[in-house]
């Protein structure tokens, strides 16, 4: 055990956004003085949100898009059109400044927060539990290695998360998407109801449900109820979608034991062979460039999947050549990703005279279907998908490239036009070994550290997925009564595209194929954990940052119990 | 927190203080409040000539017209086109303008006998017509156009059109007075009544 009086803090933790902010709150909570660290830039929640509530003829180019600059410095999270805007640009990070290495025949788009809050400002805030059947699934078909975790022991900390974040959902009973602790779903559009009455009768195989998401429609402490304004990513003020900002940091706050640090970009862990801890994390102030060290007794990796990897890689060491904690040599590889796309279109005529009020900052979704009792006979893949949809009634943006001029171009442009509604197929990604990210040895970037570079190639599986996601898409929108159905496509995604990059220290039971053990603690280093996407085994069709929140908190339980024991 | 509340509140933290009294710490660039800066139309710009702005004028006004709702020239689409050919538009496609602007001037004077400005607005149409249909086979006549980027190669009546009705439908006027404009609607209706006269919402960009 390492003697606490004379260290910095008790626990350092390595990044502020959906899983750091959850060490944060969960250690101070349990009376431990937390340092965050953070490499973004300092933002007030509320008052930060510079783009919040701005309507679009205040926006620069009344939301034209700035194409040069985003061209020349935002080259990928341009991709991101949904979320990436001139309302939000400040939070994003500048990809010119801050380079990694983009193999231009096969590029791997790496997403990156620069703010306090990291991507849990400008998540898409879609929130599923995985399912018994997501954690035996490498153990029954072979790919990866077992979890050593089952949905039996993960399930109470799904409840302690969902009930402290705020879930809307509508429970199904689905043994493929296990109900959570909900609050009450948002509303349908009268469309959505009738294609659900349809599918019933018509594709009784699938379900249409409440995309369940982090977004209140009650409200809890410290934060409103949704007021449908709709762009969540300009940040809300009244904390009404799950960030950190709005929730696990004024938690961690409150207790006084949390200090945090924005600017503060963590180069190295400093492994001490005598006491086989990490004694130290050094430090780069971002803006002055001045470098500094902390000492805690425990350190908590939450810093994004390729960040968290790349400072292991980086504090390589006499006693880890290959990078801390590797001894097991597969730190880096089986990273992850969803394939995600446009799957299929209809185009409705039905609830014409139906509208709505207020935006809805979600859709409804589709859960698995495929393979579900054993292999599918008509399935060539193994795993499956799930659809999220979209519903929107067709605008002047839908139709501005019409012909004519005048009142009747004015009349016809400013009324709605059909319903859209639409699937977007996010299927199961398998673990591959030659699926990595690595340090490059001859580019740094402008701290001196080395830049992640990565090789990632789509499976056979995956592509068989997205294939088969556009069938059955196709399927569903004719079941749907779609008086046009517009076919998908089975383009794979850029890697990296799905935002869900995981994997690369994944946890295990047997310390020569994984990183960390059953408590994302890991293997080599007891006082190290990692709870960001890293020590994703498997990657299941689920968004997966409700895991990352559970897995994070029930580490710090863990950690602290261990402590107290005298065992770290 | 009621909608009323909501607005106190949101109207306190956009006008309270300035961004820099609440620690804001992002770039200078972004330290005002969009919410509460001038309209983007009200960007100073000087990149046509008087003439030119005229005959701009007249075809937003043929685009969208005033009729029992204000048009494009009341919601300052025509400094809206000024400031987009000038400070947005790639060298090429700000070539593409000038030349198409410049053939108006020249062309029409030489056949018509008047300069554009001073035609009827149905022979101001005619023209736009003309060019419409000669420029019919361009990918922004593509159907299902709509969430790609501005296509770089396509002709001056296309351009100005594009930028006439985008930069009306998202102009204060325009969302307010053609569209309908509820920023903080407070609650989901999927059910909400419709009118077969009514505009849609404004407020579309998703992000």
């Amino acid at each position: 055990m390492i003697e606490s009086k004379s260290l910095d803090f008790d626990a350092i933790v390595v990044g502020s956004g959906i899983s750091g902010g959850w060490a944060a709150k969960e250690l101070t909570e349990k009376g431990l003085k937390v340092l965050v660290l953070e490499r973004g830039k300092d933002l007030q929640h509320g008052s930060g949100y510079y783009g919040e509530h701005a309507p679009s003829w205040k926006l620069p180019h009344q939301g034209k898009i700035p194409r040069q600059l985003y061209d020349e410095e935002y080259p990928m999270a341009k991709r991101v059109f949904h979320s990436f805007s001139e309302a939000n640009r400040a939070f994003w990070m500048n990809e010119k400044d801050n380079p990694y290495v983009v193999d231009e025949k096969n590029p791997f788009m790496w997403i990156r927060s620069d703010i306090v809050g990291g991507r849990s400002i400008l998540w898409g805030r879609q929130t599923y539990r995985w399912s018994e059947q997501d954690f035996k699934a490498n153990e029954l078909d072979g790919h990866g290695i077992p979890w050593p975790v089952d949905y039996k022991e993960i399930a109470p900390w799904y409840s302690h998360v969902e009930k402290f974040i705020g879930v809307n959902g509508r429970a199904e009973g689905l043994p493929q998407l296990p109900d959570g602790e909900f609050q009450k779903p948002m509303g349908w559009f009268a469309l959505e109801k009738t294609i659900e009455q349809r599918l019933q009768k018509k594709a009784p195989d699938v379900t249409l449900t409440s995309a369940r998401t982090a977004i209140l429609t009650e409200d809890l402490p410290g934060r409103s109820a949704c007021h449908y304004c709709g762009p969540c990513p300009r940040g809300c003020s009244t904390g009404s979608y799950f960030s950190s900002q709005a929730s696990t940091l004024p938690a961690a706050r409150a207790t006084g034991n949390l200090t945090l640090k924005a600017n503060s970009l963590v180069e190295r862990l400093e492994y001490d062979p005598g006491s086989e801890r990490i004694s130290r994390v050094h430090v780069i102030d971002t803006q002055s460039g001045e470098r500094s060290s902390y000492s805690a007794r425990i350190f908590f990796l939450c810093a994004s999947t390729i960040a968290s990897t790349q400072l292991l890689m980086n504090s390589a060491s006499e006693t880890f050549p290959a990078g801390l904690a590797n001894s097991s040599g597969v730190l880096g590889h089986y990273m992850m990703d969803h394939t995600l796309g446009f799957s299929g279109m209809g185009v409705f005529l039905d609830n014409m005279d139906s509208y709505y009020h207020g935006n809805r900052p979600t859709g409804l979704y589709i859960p698995r279907f495929r393979n579900l009792n054993g292999q599918d006979e008509d399935a060539d893949f193994i795993r499956g998908y799930g659809f999220q949809t979209m519903t929107l009634r067709t605008d002047w943006q839908t139709g501005f490239n019409k012909k004519g001029f005048g009142t009747k171009l004015k009349q016809s442009l400013r009324k709605p036009g059909p319903w859209i509604f639409t699937l977007s197929g996010f299927t199961e990604c398998l673990p591959q070994q030659s699926n990595r990210m690595y340090l490059s040895r001859n580019k740094v970037d402008q701290y001196g550290v080395p830049q992640v570079a990565f090789e990632f190639e789509w499976s056979d599986n995956e592509r068989a997925m997205r294939r088969d996601a556009m069938v059955h898409a196709e399927r569903i929108l004719k079941a749907a009564g779609a008086a046009l159905v517009m076919p998908g496509n089975a383009e794979m995604s850029l890697p990296g595209e799905g935002i869900h990059e995981m994997g690369t220290a994944r946890m295990g039971d047997d310390p020569g194929q994984a990183v960390l053990n059953r408590w994302n603690q890991a293997h080599d280093v007891p006082n190290l954990f990692v709870t960001d996407g890293s020590f994703m085994t498997s990657a299941s069709c689920v968004n997966p940052s409700l895991t990352y929140m559970a897995f994070t908190a029930r580490a710090c339980d863990y950690a602290v119990k261990q402590l107290a024991a005298g065992a770290i | 927190m009621n909608r009323r509340e909501f607005m106190q509140c949101a109207t306190l933290i956009v006008t309270g203080a300035s961004a820099s009294q609440l620690g804001f710490a992002l770039s200078e660039e972004q330290s005002q409040y969009l919410a509460s800066a001038p309209n983007y139309i009200h960007t100073a710009v000087s990149y046509f000539n008087a003439e030119q702005r005229a005959i701009v004028t007249a075809i937003a006004d043929v685009i969208i017209p005033r009729d029992e709702t204000p048009g494009a020239v009341d919601a300052g689409v025509p400094r809206y086109i000024e400031l987009m050919v000038s400070d947005w538009f790639s060298d090429d496609e700000r070539a593409i303008f000038d030349a198409g602007l410049k053939d108006l001037q020249t062309r029409v004077p030489l056949e018509l006998g008047r300069p554009f400005v001073e035609l009827e607005k149905d022979q101001q149409e005619q023209i736009l017509e003309k060019l419409e249909s000669a420029a019919g086979d361009s990918s922004w006549y593509e159907f299902g156009n709509v969430l790609r980027a501005f296509i770089s190669d396509a002709p001056f009546i296309c351009q100005i059109k594009e930028l006439t009705v985008w930069g009306f439908f998202t102009s204060e006027v325009g969302a307010t007075q053609v569209l309908r404009h509820d920023p903080m609607p407070m609650e989901f209706d999927g059910d909400y009544p419709l009118s077969p006269d009514d505009s849609t919402w404004s407020g579309g960009l998703t992000a």
